[in-house]
């Protein structure tokens, strides 16, 4: 055995070489990803960097012979949630920042430079958004998909038939371009509460200091 | 030919069947400009800070030893 192999905690052995050529060759899709799920592409390509030191972090409980595409895009998926739940909470909350939701200034001219398809996508709900990538462009399974996406098949199976039924009503203009999302049917309940969520921690704060 | 035939079953087709066709083309559309879209990212190459990035794990790693 070479000094460099190590045993995983199957029992199987892989060279730090081989993981490590592996993950090289995964990078463009985790751009990719990583774009599709955070727009602009400064903050896509810090979360996919981000990805790659967890991945070589945890790569000891990574099962050889398994998918490692499937197992990096769920660690950059959950990575992008948790920068954004840090982000919520950190940002201060006030009128001029409620206006600027969901991008800043920045984002927005970014987005300009996007086709129409691109800006369409940034409307869609994440939920939504993430499915229809993974299973329309990124050529997953409805199964692989769900694992990343931490749910059932049927629910991703869901989530792409809406996501494509809401972009063509972005695309025709029966929905805005480029405002607050205005999600598809079922989500719009579900993602104003999750944008409440985010805000509550911040209010619940101020009325322990008043009280 | 296929092309013709498909001409003819679009002239018997009720407007219903023709606005569901129409949808699925749109779909398919909308399906090829995503994998561009995702492609075209995937495409660029690997940004050098990437590899930096891997060179400083290299070398971490190899402080460590095995």
């Amino acid at each position: 055995m070479r000094p460099d192999t190590h045993t995983t905690q199957t029992g199987r052995s892989e060279t730090p070489d081989d993981f490590r050529s592996e993950l090289l060759a995964l990078i463009p899709f985790l751009r990719a990803f990583a774009r599709s799920l955070c727009g602009n592409p400064e903050t896509a390509d810090d979360l996919a960097q981000e990805t790659l030191v967890k991945a070589w972090q945890s790569r000891d409980t990574f099962i050889p012979g398994t998918n490692l595409k499937a197992w990096l895009f769920t660690i950059l998926r959950n990575q992008f949630y948790s920068d954004r739940r840090r982000a919520w909470r950190q940002a201060p909350w006030d009128q001029e920042s409620a206006e600027r939701i969901p991008g800043t200034r920045e984002d927005q001219t970014w987005a300009a430079e996007l086709s129409d398809t691109a800006r369409a996508l940034r409307c869609l709900s994440d939920e939504q958004r993430e499915a229809l990538i993974l299973v329309g462009a990124g050529g997953f399974s409805y199964e692989d998909a769900a694992a990343i996406c931490h749910c059932a098949v049927g629910t991703v199976k869901s989530r792409v038939a809406r996501a494509r039924r809401a972009l063509i009503n972005i695309l025709d203009g029966n929905d805005s371009l480029g405002g607050v999302e205005r999600p598809a049917e079922g989500d719009a309940a579900k993602e104003i509460m999750s944008q409440l969520d985010a805000l509550m921690p911040a209010q619940k704060s101020d009325h322990k200091k008043e009280g | 030919m296929s092309y013709n035939r498909s001409a003819n079953l679009a002239n018997e087709d009720t407007p219903e069947r023709e606005n569901a066709r129409a949808i699925r083309a749109r779909q398919r559309a909308i399906g090829r400009e995503l994998r561009r879209m995702y492609d075209s990212v995937a495409q660029e190459g690997i940004p050098s800070e990437f590899l930096d990035l891997l060179k400083k794990i290299d070398e971490t790693s190899a402080k460590k030893g095995p």
